[in-house]
């Protein structure tokens, strides 16, 4: 298959930056969308961890951490800018929160002032797409609200950028390409190449958020910004509660269609885990029941 | 011949020295304003000498006297010599007593002398090693200079060699004494420490009180001034002017616990290292006990130049467990604590490198008011089948129940509800906060995160106002320090017990009657840092252990001189590897009085004793085992069913 | 212990009895999951040496069937269980498709479950509605042309299934798969897209048919009920309840397990759809492969499966020489960090790492309330103590009471042993009976 014959006008775009970018030396545009999270247990407005932790990648990034494409002695020719950028009603409260964000190390955020229930994509979209950014960095999903996870995705639909989940690391390997590391489960990892521009969500296994100063984060600005904002028609529909219990799951007893079925019933363990203590057992023995419960829970993998 | 060059020697040194303590004085200056009282404070600094430093240094009854001697003995002398030598005043009787004087200052010195033949660790080396020597020399060469003057010896006595010698030796006597007084020699700490004395930052020290809490910090950011303390010259001007008074005498050093276990931590090598910062220059001519772990001679650093960037390192500053020993052990007064959390301030609130779960914690403690970052709304579970009442409903109580964090922990639970029993049983009208209680504030103070401590302590007391109580009681002496001494600065104040006072007045008071505890075996007690030396409350613990019956084997290190345990000022959080654990040091002190039960009274103490790798005697608050020994009051004790 | 048989004995009975629940892996084992390897291109490779096993007779013998064996419909299971009814929907006039994950070419529990809620979703309709499972990849079992009740996907209730298997959707491949997801909606128009809302797989196609689409998708759903779908919002604090008749109904589902219970009753077509053609998608995302992942490399919070050293080993090598050969993460109290034989940051606790591992093994660790912190959100503990009474024993589990070097060398021995009974023909010799492993 040869894609490359194929270019959207996006990837021309994309090509365009990325000669300017890497080989030029011109230095990296990175934004970052950052929310006001929640914590899980106060509910308590808060930094949201992944939108740190993309913009720690964010800052590693233009620190130019094992990028090959700004050499060591040119101090400064290398230094990227980041773009911090938030869009929401910003209330006073929330305006602390942000302030968390300044306080890594980043001198000002735009703050896209919009009503409360407002849709916050058509604003994001236009100012990244006016901030001539290179790499656009998110969290995977908001702690707040509706947590859909899509703001990256639409945003990326809208600039017609390639989308990248799940990043753990970012490298940018020089002439605008960069080698990302997306975080599989079980800690595995893959690699994945990318040109600039692009948009990345930022896995929860990234690497820890650096601690946010306060004294940095009163002295940073917020620029506020009040644009005309589109109403969420459909969240305004949708009825929200606070979250309910899941029901467990009943294990409904499959309808006995055997005599074997119906043994298995009768004999089945009941859910409940007693911590079974061996003491008298034989050492193997010992192991063995280890190494079934490994087994059952599939932690051992097939060599 | 030596009559006529005595009184020019003395002019120029004496020129020198004011000029030497002029340049100090504009170091000290450097630093930031602070209000100070200046007259009152130069008419208080004898008495501050002589009762509370001596109080402090007749720890030392041999060397509290070699102090008395040399020290009186030079500052006599020294008068007299102005006025004999100097003015040539031809007073035989004056001269005479120049003679006393000298001979006291020569017997002093020759103390000091005998203590540096063979000087223990914590004593600096270096220029302190000569100093008995220029004391000698200076005593003794005036002797013999004020002999004819005094009418011993004839006029003219002092020529040809004898005189070159005599010359050498007021030349080195004057040289160390007025010279190295201004001019940075080891006693510079006579004229610093006594201006230390006059101007200390913390004068309600002095005649017996007290002054353990933190000062506030100014939030402001707007006025481009950094927050805490980077340089040395953030630092308040007498802040460091209480550097420069140090002796170097290691007492600090041998108290301190992060010291002791191998962490990198020195107090008298960190307070050296803010003289290096504040005067200029490296650490090279440094001469006592390192940082465990870190060669001396690569720290240098500057008034102006970031000191955890090339002097002191971070993990220097958060070894640190805030336990107060140095500052409770130094005969000069100085204030480690204040130095270290200042720079902590820094660390945490403008560079955002607080080590180990530091930011977590504070994070926590800023998204849900405690450290773990548990649900708010869970902090009143443990009291669920408690029964007591809530402040929110009662509005009203003599006692307000101070619960902390140990709420949210099993083994603290254990206390908090002993502690109920115990009030309940004696009817006290108590009524806790329940789920409007907060962090007191303590842990983010203590990491250098005062805007979190500030915002923490603002709405506790804003919820306290609520109500209407007199006494707060608590079983957490961290919470105890904070509220009864750091909460003043923000507006509350309060009358703050801690529960082992409570109780002790409740048993004095009949109002619980107990048991003798004969099973318990050896028992101790461990002092907490944060009930000790911080609030000074020894007695009461010892008074309700004694009414349980229980003859306590003190350990060595007891009352204000209690080891810490380690878990304050959050070292727990930040845990700067050492090469042993406090906890364990603290283990073996309470082994050594065979103890097989050690008492405490804090949650924190409980924690990192009950860390430490079993088997170990038991550890229980005094709550704990006054719960169990609670008796009936209306029937006789022996009535007592016991299931 | 009755269920602890010497090991040959155990294993032929196991795969001797399709009910056991041991039995597919034993299976699995049996054949070699060496045999199938994926390349550095993502491709899968056959080692046709490695497949199969030697028979009774000393014949080679080969199950295709991926020893899933739930396809086949062996004389036995003929005997012992009655015939599922078989439903067929002819002539669908709207289709609900499930995209499942099918990693490794098999449905997981999870993609059953989806596929359980499709079917309610699809016979809740008043017209003829197919549920069509989309698979990225290829299949374990292979589907023919004709219909297949017995496959499990005809048992997991797919009435269709659409099988894209070329080369260009293998691996991370979002862009050429969404391409084919469009050519899909195209074609079938569907009423319903749902998807297993799984990390990187369900979630980032739904998200991006989503947007690609312009639609609202309902992420995070886990439970439709009375025509209503409720989402966990952000933090799982919040539900989110949306109408499905609703004009601004979401079509596209990401549905978390459990939202339905698994298809039971019937069996279903599984009939192979042709498909339609996919425009070539502008890769801009170049999948470089996995990254080989040392076990001992993985993160400590993010690890699934750590072993974990206190104060009673007394064997330092042997402990790691068990980590290995079990392929477990090495974790540590603070005690061991403390004594200096295993590194600061191996350290699991208050003061160390938090770990999320579904299976910790604490081996003499007391279970000091520092290091059950650390511990909080595993799924199964296993304790390795002389101290029957200690407080791990109590969170733990599962317990053995022992000594720590004679477990961990019996463990040690017979994880080797689990890699021998794998690679050794001769484990199948007395495997007269399973006759559902003949080719
Ligand atoms: C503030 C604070 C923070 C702390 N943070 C942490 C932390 O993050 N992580 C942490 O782990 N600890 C932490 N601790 C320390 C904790 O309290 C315990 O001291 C520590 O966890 C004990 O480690 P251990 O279980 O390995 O050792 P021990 O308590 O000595 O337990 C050893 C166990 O091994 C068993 N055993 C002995 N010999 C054998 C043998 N031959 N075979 C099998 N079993 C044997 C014993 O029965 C015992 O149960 C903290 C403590 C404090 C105070
Ligand atoms: S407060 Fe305690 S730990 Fe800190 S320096 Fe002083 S003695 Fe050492
Ligand atoms: S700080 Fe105080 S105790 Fe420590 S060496 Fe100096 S004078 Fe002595």
């Amino acid at each position: 298959m040869s894609r490359d014959s194929i270019k959207s006008p996006a990837a021309t775009l994309a090509s365009n930056l990325n000669s300017s970018t890497g080989q030029t030396g011109k230095p990296l545009t990175i934004t970052t969308l950052v929310s006001v999270g929640q914590h899980p247990k106060s509910g308590r407005a808060r930094v949201a961890d992944q939108d740190a932790k993309a913009l720690e990648l964010a800052l590693s990034l233009s620190a130019g951490k094992g990028t090959a494409a700004v050499g060591k002695g040119e101090a400064g020719a290398g230094k990227s800018q980041i773009n911090l950028i938030h869009a929401g009603t910003a209330t006073a409260e929330q305006q602390l929160v942000l302030r968390g964000y300044l306080g890594m190390g980043v001198g000002q955020m735009r703050v896209l002032k919009q009503s409360d229930g407002a849709d916050v994509i058509p604003v994001l979209v236009d100012a990244v797409r006016k901030s001539g950014s290179d790499v656009v960095l998110t969290g995977s999903r908001a702690e707040a609200g509706e947590g859909s996870g899509m703001t990256p995705y639409l945003v990326a639909q809208s600039l017609g950028w390639p989308m990248v989940p799940a990043a753990v690391e970012i490298t940018a390997v020089g002439s605008g390409e960069f080698e990302i590391l997306q975080a599989l489960p079980r800690g595995q990892r893959r690699l994945l190449k990318v040109r600039a521009p692009f948009v990345a969500s930022i896995d929860a296994a990234a690497a820890e958020a650096r601690q946010t100063a306060w004294a940095a984060g009163q002295r940073g600005a917020l620029e506020h910004m009040t644009l005309s904002s589109n109403d969420d028609a459909v969240l305004a529909e949708a009825a929200v509660e606070p979250a309910r219990k899941r029901p467990k799951r009943i294990a409904r007893a499959k309808k006995a269609k055997t005599a074997a079925d119906r043994f298995k019933a009768a004999t089945a363990k009941s859910a409940s885990k007693g911590g079974a203590v061996l003491v008298k057992e034989s050492a193997e023995e010992k192991a063995e029941a280890i190494y079934q419960m490994l087994l059952s829970q599939g932690v051992l993998k097939a060599r | 011949m030596l009559e006529s060059v005595i009184p020019w020697l003395l002019a120029g040194f004496i020129a020198v020295l004011v000029a030497g303590m002029l340049r100090r004085i504009s170091l000290w200056r450097a630093g930031q304003p602070q209000q100070v009282n200046l007259v009152a404070g130069l008419m208080a600094m004898p008495r501050r000498y002589l009762v509370d430093l001596h109080h402090v240094v007749d720890r030392d009854k041999v060397m509290s006297n070699t102090h008395v001697a040399t020290a009186g003995g030079f500052v006599a002398s020294m008068l007299l010599i102005i006025l004999v030598h100097g003015f040539g005043l031809d007073s035989v009787w004056l001269a005479r007593a120049l003679l006393l004087t000298t001979v006291v200052m020569f017997i002093g010195a020759l103390f000091v002398f005998r203590r540096r033949l063979n000087p223990p660790s914590r004593l600096s080396k270096g220029p302190w090693m000569r100093l008995p020597k220029s004391l000698l020399t200076f005593a003794a060469t005036f002797f013999v200079v004020s002999l004819p003057a005094a009418g011993v010896l004839p006029d003219g006595f002092g020529s040809g060699v004898l005189a070159f010698i005599l010359l050498a030796g007021i030349v080195a006597g004057l040289g160390e004494m007025l010279f190295g007084m201004g001019w940075a020699g080891p006693m510079k700490h006579a004229f610093a420490g006594a201006l230390h004395l006059a101007f200390h930052r913390r004068p309600e020290r002095f005649g017996g009180g007290r002054s353990t809490g933190l000062k506030l910090l100014d939030l402001d950011t707007s006025n481009g001034k950094t927050l805490g303390v980077a340089k040395p010259t953030d630092f308040k001007w007498n802040q460091l002017l209480g550097f420069d008074a140090c002796v170097q005498c290691g007492r600090c050093e041998a108290m301190c616990p992060a010291f002791a276990a191998g962490q990198p931590l020195n107090p008298k090598k960190l307070i050296q290292d803010m003289v290096v910062g504040l005067a200029g220059g490296t650490d090279a001519k440094y001469a006592g006990s390192p940082y465990p772990g870190k060669d001396v001679g690569n720290a240098k650093g500057s008034p102006i130049e970031v000191i955890t960037e090339g002097l002191v390192s971070q993990e220097t500053l958060w070894s640190c467990t805030t336990c107060r020993a140095c500052v409770e052990e130094c005969p000069m007064m100085i204030e480690h604590v204040d130095a270290i959390v200042d720079m902590r301030r820094f660390l945490t609130l403008e560079q955002g490198s607080t080590p180990g779960k530091g930011s977590e914690t504070l994070q926590n403690l800023i998204a849900t008011d405690n450290p773990n970052g548990n649900d708010p709304q869970s902090r009143s579970w443990w009291a669920a089948d408690q029964n007591i009442p809530l402040m929110s409903e009662k509005k009203e109580a003599d006692v307000l129940f101070w619960v902390s964090d140990g709420a949210f922990d099993m083994r603290s639970q254990r206390i908090l509800r002993s502690f109920v029993k115990i009030l309940k049983a004696a009817n006290v009208d108590f009524a806790y906060l329940g789920d409007e209680e907060r962090d007191s504030g303590d842990v983010a103070r203590r990491l250098g995160d005062d805007a979190t401590f500030q915002s923490l302590a603002k709405r506790n007391i804003a919820t306290l106002k609520q109500y209407k109580f007199k006494r707060i009681v608590t079983t957490d002496p961290h919470a105890f320090h904070c509220l009864k001494n750091e909460y003043p600065d923000l507006g509350g104040n309060y009358e703050v017990l801690h529960h082992t006072r409570l109780i002790n007045e409740l048993v004095a008071g009949g109002k619980i009657k107990l048991d003798a505890l004969t099973t318990a075996g050896t028992v101790t007690y461990h002092d907490p840092c944060y009930l000790g030396r911080y609030n000074g409350e020894y007695d009461a613990p010892r008074d309700v252990l004694k009414a349980m019956g229980i003859e306590l084997a003190e350990m060595e290190r007891s009352g204000f001189r209690s080891r810490c345990c380690g878990g304050g000022g959050a070292a727990p959080i930040t845990d700067i590897p050492g090469e042993r654990r406090i906890a364990d040091m603290r283990m073996d002190d309470i082994r050594e009085t065979g103890a097989d039960l050690v008492a405490v009274g804090c949650q924190q103490c409980t924690a990192m004793l009950e860390g430490v790798v079993e088997p170990r005697p038991q550890v229980q608050d005094i709550a704990e085992m006054v719960a169990a020994q609670l008796v009936e009051i209306e029937q006789p004790a022996s009535k007592r069913e016991v299931a | 212990m009755s269920d602890v048989i010497r090991k040959d004995p155990r294993k032929n009975w196991i795969l001797r009895n399709r009910l056991h629940p041991l039995h597919e892996q034993v299976v699995a084992e049996m054949n070699g999951p060496a045999a199938v390897v994926r390349g550095p291109s993502g491709l899968i490779r056959k080692n046709p040496h490695a497949v199969g096993f030697i028979g009774p007779n000393g014949i080679k013998r080969i199950d295709r069937l991926g020893g899933s064996g739930s396809a086949a419909a062996s004389a036995k299971r003929e005997q012992q269980e009655e015939q599922l009814p078989i439903i067929a929907i002819e002539q669908p006039q709207s289709y609900v498709v499930v995209v499942v994950d099918a990693a490794n070419g098999e449905l997981s529990a999870h993609d059953r479950d989806v596929l359980g809620q499709a079917r309610l979703l699809a016979d809740g309709r008043a017209e003829n509605t197919a549920v069509v499972a989309l698979v990225f990849g290829a299949l374990k079992a292979a589907l023919g042309e004709a219909a297949n009740p017995d496959h499990a996907f005809g048992l997991a209730g797919a009435d269709r299934v659409m099988l894209f298997d070329d080369e260009c959707y293998a691996g991370f491949a979002p862009e050429q798969q969404l391409e084919a997801m469009l050519a899909v909606d195209r074609q079938l128009s569907p009423v319903n897209w749902l998807f297993p809302d799984t990390h990187l797989s369900g979630n980032d196609r739904a998200l991006r048919l989503a947007a690609r689409l312009g639609e609202r998708p309902a992420m995070h759903a886990w439970q439709i009920k009375d025509g209503k779908v409720t989402s966990r919002g952000g933090s799982e604090m919040t539900d989110i309840t949306r109408d499905l008749a609703a004009a601004t109904a979401p079509r596209i589902l990401a549905l978390a397990s459990e939202c339905a219970l698994p298809v039971d009753e019937a069996r279903y077509e599984a009939r192979l759809l042709p498909l339609p053609s996919v425009p070539n998608a502008m890769v801009r995302i170049k999948d470089a492969g996995a990254v080989a992942v040392d076990p001992n490399q993985i993160a400590m919070g993010e690890a699934e499966f750590i072993l974990s050293a206190g104060n009673g080993i007394h064997d330092w090598d042997q402990f790691h020489a068990t980590a290995a050969a079990l392929g477990a993460t090495e974790g540590a109290s603070r005690v061991a960090v403390d004594n200096g034989f295993m590194p600061r940051f191996r350290q699991v606790g208050a003061t160390g790492t938090w770990v999320t591992a579904r299976v910790y093994i604490a081996v003499g660790i007391s279970g000091a309330v520092q290091h059950l912190q650390g511990i909080g959100s595993c799924e199964k503990v296993i304790a390795i103590n002389t101290d029957a009474g200690c407080d791990m024993v109590k969170r733990a589990d599962l317990s053995v009471i022992g000594d720590s070097q004679e477990i961990l060398a019996a463990l040690k021995a017979r994880a080797e042993q689990g890699a021998v009974a794998v690679s050794e023909p001769q484990q199948g010799k007395a495997d007269g009976e399973s006759n559902h492993n003949v080719a």
